[in-house]
């Protein structure tokens, strides 16, 4: 399918050159790494924008690097990257997990984890994590960089706190404690689809979890009622129903063409608890391999 | 609803025919059948079914060029820089008038040629119903139906300026629902439908949304209610569903200076898009013998590419821009919303039953969405009208099968062709009827199950076939009756076994032509029209001359055809090509023979009658030691004494045509005639583990068992039964298609429509082949393409039962749906 929008394309080589045609273009240009989302929106006539900013020649969107206590995932980097990275396999076991359920090998190839929080879908696999992990994104604008935290990123559906003509350069990840975790992804088959529901759930020593959800709100989101009804307590099946029943307060599922309300309701419960004993039995050294799905 | 009666449609006495039993049926005069000759004449000691070729797993001949990538597809022709693009403008609307089309401002945009509407091409066309145009004439009747094309120099510029043309209409209420369809108060979609031309066993309701009904009436349905200790009546749906072939449609057009127009295709059906294209475009004065269509490998067709649905665009487009060639090629929505669709079903199934297990009688009522066109559609509604008992004996018999326009997508051929749709209610129906007898589900079936001579519903008597063996085999395979743990404590595991027929649903008149040309070096050219689809066909028919003419396969040439090159053939659909154009191949080779024989008696004063073929020579059974091989006479003919030369290139020629087969019989009972040439068997077995809490399917163990009548090549049945139970799995586990409320497709697109990927097959896959001859076949055999995914929809929902107790009326069974079934509050 053809892309009917006329557009100029840009690949600079700088990030002021980069910076100073987003400005140019304000409102109307558009950043290019993978292009697996942007490309598809073209093709649909969704976006028609004026100026594609190719960023994919940017040295300072470069790295996957341990640096000052924190995993910095340069906004080049590919979901692929993340995947083959030993060190966030072992150090970051959930964002590998996630990154191994979004889209499809080719995708994966193409796509970014800064493009795809630029997205800022409700379905976000990466999110959970990231959420959990408490990452920051680093933007820049012609005005100076910001650093945002995660939390904050996500302001509806499809919308995030980037600013007109700023770019992200990357993200942050805080290195975390010693954990076990696990993110249960809802879809309905086996073969790439995207999260009806999605836990991401991080199990620390001394009884301390996190928890996050996408697909089930207008947002991805951290579930504080449910981590403060589990930490401290030792993981228990009466425990696990106590935290279930605080799912409803927690998420706010639609009805779509990919689930019901009442099933998202439903799973989001199943996942919680699948998810907590996998990332409990995990952090023991137990439990099923990361990437094994517990649906 | 209200209803409907129509006047007889003849006053011939409709009494069904009688079958003693002392009189072969019809269908059983193969050898007559068969000329020239049907005596063996292979070697001396090979008996009939000591074959050589047919029966092995040949490789496939055309498995390099696909496995490399190397195949060429309808759009990897190039045509150079002159090619053209269409776009098409689609109607926003379910069902409305068209008032007017401004194709002002498109017309201005550089780069265009030419903006195409209904007013370009007043032509309608149809395979069994003229009931479609080219383009929209004054009414849309779905959303997405094409009411104007672009045509320009590049895709981009055709998209651009499709988008600037400007259509107004009179919105009017979409029809959307078979059942509501039939109220009095219905808004009609077709109001000129007792005007439209259709083949005589078509039975449209005038001023009504219905546009065929296709009644059988067989013994006394209320005596055989009567008689019943037990009575089972319910309702099951189907949705829609996509055939998501990776290929999408294309045509490219080019009507040349002489007036000759070229198609290309991607097609399952050369010949009669031929047809329907020099039929439609008559009226430009177009002939049969202008028209050339060229079909390359087609890249999935499981009935969506039968017929003729985009392709009409890109043979009237074509003329439009006489000199250049245009190519109209479907995007993957469109592929979704503006091809063939299976169409959904509301079936009613009453079933008598007695308490030692017998089935006295049969009440099924199918309500089709058969969509806003029915050209094809309404000839599954046919095919399942004529054969919705399944494989049982059922004396007492009333089928209603309703063809209903709706305001959705047009209804076409999909792999089954209406048979999955009905064997989901009928096939859950039977189960429920064993379980509150007490009777094993699957001694039931055994003891109602149809034998070869048993009456079928218009009359005729059943086919030989190996069905109780299909059965046992498969109780064999998936253990039947011995339990299996479940892998976990939220876990429950289920089987289940279910029957399945289908017969090939074709005019009485569809024939297959072969020619088959011999080459200097004893290699051959076999050319057919049947098409490679990715089921093996080429490589049979290799098989097929290569077992008669003793020729390796791997000397033989099958190719995709050309109509102005490859003889006639009806359709590669109804999986009937193995059988149908396998018999022209067969008849071409002993065509050819006959002449080898010929000519070697002729010149060589041997009786014919004592020679035989074998390793491309010809031998004598009173002469050992003596052979003649194919290169030396083959093209050249064999040297006389006086050193004249007799003989010549030999050229084979075959064509099969099913001529006891006869469509017509009476409207009111559907008695007489002999519409089905034979029906194929079957059945499938599974195990399935279901995750209670998420509801989730786990197909551990799928078991099929198919009568082909002889295994051609058994590597490729078993990769059609794979291939079959996937597809069948997957509209019973996730796929459908959803509309809203206005007749918009809600998922035109793998985001939302899910068809299986390498990690949903199931943990284990195992093909039966029964071999119960068909007599009439190529060496006994029979179709199977479709039926592998037949049973897969009934065969889930009795397992989901088995394992968990919920019975699931509607397809899709999703996870969602059985763990809401299973967690309800």
């Amino acid at each position: 399918m053809p892309i009917a929008c006329e557009f100029e394309y840009y690949k600079p080589k700088t990030l002021p050159e980069a910076l100073a045609l987003l400005a140019k273009h304000k409102g109307k240009a558009q950043a290019l790494a993978g292009g697996t989302d942007l490309l598809v929106w073209m093709k649909e006539g969704l976006r028609s924008p004026e100026a594609v900013v190719d960023v994919k020649a940017l040295k300072e969107l470069k790295g996957l690097d341990l640096k000052g206590g924190a995993l910095h995932v340069g906004a080049r980097t590919t979901f692929a990257e993340l995947i083959e990275s030993k060190l966030v396999k072992e150090k970051f076991p959930l964002l590998w997990e996630c990154s191994r359920t979004v889209a499809s090998v080719g995708v994966r190839n193409r796509a970014t984890l800064a493009g795809n929080i630029c997205s800022a879908v409700p379905s976000l696999d990466s999110a959970p994590a990231l959420l959990t992990y408490e990452a920051v994104v680093l933007v820049q604008g012609s005005k100076g960089k910001r650093d945002i935290p995660i939390s904050q990123w996500f302001t509806g559906p499809k919308k995030t706190a980037l600013k007109d003509g700023e770019l992200v350069l990357g993200v942050k990840i805080p290195l975390p404690k010693k954990h076990g975790a696990c993110y249960a992804k809802l879809g309905r088959y086996r073969g790439e689809d995207l999260a009806q529901v999605g836990v991401g759930i991080m199990a620390l020593a001394n009884d301390e979890y996190r928890v996050a959800f996408c697909a089930v709100g207008p947002t991805p989101m951290r579930a504080k009622r449910i981590e403060n009804a589990l930490n401290g307590n030792k993981l228990s099946d009466e425990l696990i129903c106590r935290a279930q029943e605080l799912v409803p307060q927690e998420i706010k599922p639609i009805s779509d063409i990919r689930s019901s309300k009442e099933y998202r309701l439903h799973m989001a419960g199943v996942m919680l608890e699948r998810g907590l004993k996998a990332a409990a039995a995990r952090l023991a050294g137990e439990g099923p391999a990361y990437g094994e799905s517990v649906l | 609803m209200p209803e409907l009666k129509t006047k007889p449609h003849s006053k011939r006495n409709h009494e069904p025919p009688k079958h003693d039993g002392s009189k072969k049926p019809a269908w059983v005069k193969p050898a007559l059948e068969l000329p020239p000759q049907e005596t063996p004449r292979t070697a001396p000691e090979a008996s009939q079914t000591a074959y050589k070729v047919v029966g092995t797993s040949a490789e496939r001949i055309d498995g390099w060029e696909k496995v490399t990538g190397a195949a060429k597809f309808t759009d990897d022709i190039e045509f150079g820089p002159g090619l053209l693009y269409a776009c098409v403008v689609e109607s926003p609307h379910a069902h409305a008038k068209i008032k007017r089309i401004d194709t002002r401002a498109a017309e201005k945009v550089p780069g265009v040629v030419k903006v195409a509407t209904g007013k370009d091409f007043p032509f309608k066309f149809g395979l069994y119903m003229k009931d479609r145009y080219v383009f929209a004439q004054d009414r849309v009747r779905f959303v997405g139906e094409q009411v104007a094309a672009v045509i320009a120099c590049d895709p981009k510029t055709a998209k651009r300026a499709a988008a600037l043309v400007k259509a107004d209409y009179e919105v009017l209420p979409p029809v959307l629902d078979p059942v509501k369809a039939l109220e009095k108060d219905s808004a009609l979609i077709h109001p000129d439908l007792g005007k439209y031309a259709h083949v005589p066993w078509f039975f449209p309701k005038a001023k009504t949304n219905i546009a065929h009904w296709r009644k059988i009436r067989k013994g006394d349905v209320e005596k055989g209610f009567r008689e019943a200790d037990f009575i089972l009546e319910d309702t099951y749906t189907v949705p829609r569903y996509a055939h998501c072939a990776i290929e999408p449609h294309s045509a490219i057009g080019l009507f040349d200076a002489s007036g000759r127009l070229s198609m290309w295709t991607a097609s399952q059906s050369p010949f009669t898009q031929r047809h329907g294209f020099a039929e439609a475009l008559s009226g430009l004065g177009l002939s049969h013998k202008d028209v050339r269509v060229i079909t390359p490998y087609v890249g999935g067709g499981f009935g969506g590419k039968a017929g003729i649905s985009m392709e009409i665009l890109g043979a009237a487009l074509a003329t439009a821009v006489k000199g250049q060639p245009v190519k109209v090629m479907w995007s993957r929505a469109q592929e979704f919303y503006n091809t063939y669709q299976r169409q959904g079903v509301v079936a009613k199934v009453k079933l008598g039953v007695k308490k030692n297990g017998l089935i006295t009688a049969l009440e099924h009522t199918l309500y089709w969405d058969a969509g806003a066109y029915v050209e094809y559609g309404a000839n599954v509604v046919n095919a399942v009208g004529l054969s919705a008992t399944g494989p049982y004996k059922i004396d007492n018999v009333k089928i209603d099968s309703l063809c209903v326009y709706t305001n959705l997508p047009p209804g076409g051929p999909y792999r089954g062709f209406g048979y999955s749709e009905f064997f989901f209610g009928l096939e859950s129906h039977i189960t429920r009827a064993a379980r509150q007898l007490k009777m094993d589900p699957v001694a039931f079936r055994r003891k109602n199950a149809i034998r070869e001579g048993d009456i079928l519903t218009y009359g005729a008597p059943m086919n030989p076939n190996g069905l109780l063996e299909a059965i046992d085999k498969t109780a064999a395979a998936i253990e039947w009756g011995k339990p299996q743990k479940p892998s976990g404590p939220d876990k429950a595991v289920g089987k289940s076994l279910v029957l399945f027929w289908k017969a090939p649903a074709m005019p009485p008149n569809a024939s297959s032509c072969a020619f088959l040309k011999f080459n200097e070096d004893a290699s051959l050219n076999i050319l057919v029209s049947g098409m490679e689809i990715g089921q093996g066909l080429l490589t049979v028919m290799a098989q097929i001359a290569s077992e008669i003419l003793t020729v390796p396969v791997s000397k033989i040439r099958v190719e995709t055809p050309d109509t102005d090159r490859n003889p006639y053939e009806w359709q590669t659909v109804a999986s009937h090509v193995t059988w149908g154009c396998g018999n022209a191949v067969k008849r071409a080779a002993l065509d050819a023979r006959e002449q080898i024989f010929d000519v070697v008696q002729r010149t060589l004063h041997l009786s014919k009658d004592s020679l035989y073929l074998e390793d491309a020579k010809v031998k004598c059974r009173t002469k050992p030691g003596w052979e003649l091989p194919f290169e030396s006479f083959i093209i050249a003919g064999i040297e006389a004494e006086d050193h004249t030369f007799k003989g010549g290139p030999v050229m084979g020629r075959g064509m099969f045509m099913p001529e006891f087969s006869s469509a017509i019989s009476d409207p009111e009972t559907g008695q007489g005639g002999h519409p089905n040439v034979h029906y194929t068997t079957g059945a499938g077995g599974v195990v399935l583990e279901i995750d209670k809490r998420t509801g989730k399917a786990k197909v551990l163990k799928a078991a099929l068992a198919v009568d082909v009548g002889k295994a051609l090549n058994p590597d490729l049945i078993r990769g059609q039964v794979t291939g079959g139970m996937l597809q069948g799995l997957a509209t019973v586990l996730y796929e459908d298609m959803r509309f809203d409320e206005k007749g918009r497709l809600l998922n035109p697109s793998f985001s939302d429509y899910k068809i299986p990927t390498a990690l949903d097959i199931p943990e284990v896959v195992i093909p039966i082949i029964v071999e119960s001859a068909q007599p009439d076949g190529p060496f006994g055999a029979r179709g199977m393409g479709e039926h592998t995914m037949i049973p897969a929809a009934a065969m889930v929902a009795n397992a989901v039962e088995d394992a968990v107790g919920a019975r699931i009326k509607s397809m899709p069974l999703t996870a969602e749906k059985i763990a809401l079934e299973l967690n309800k509050k």
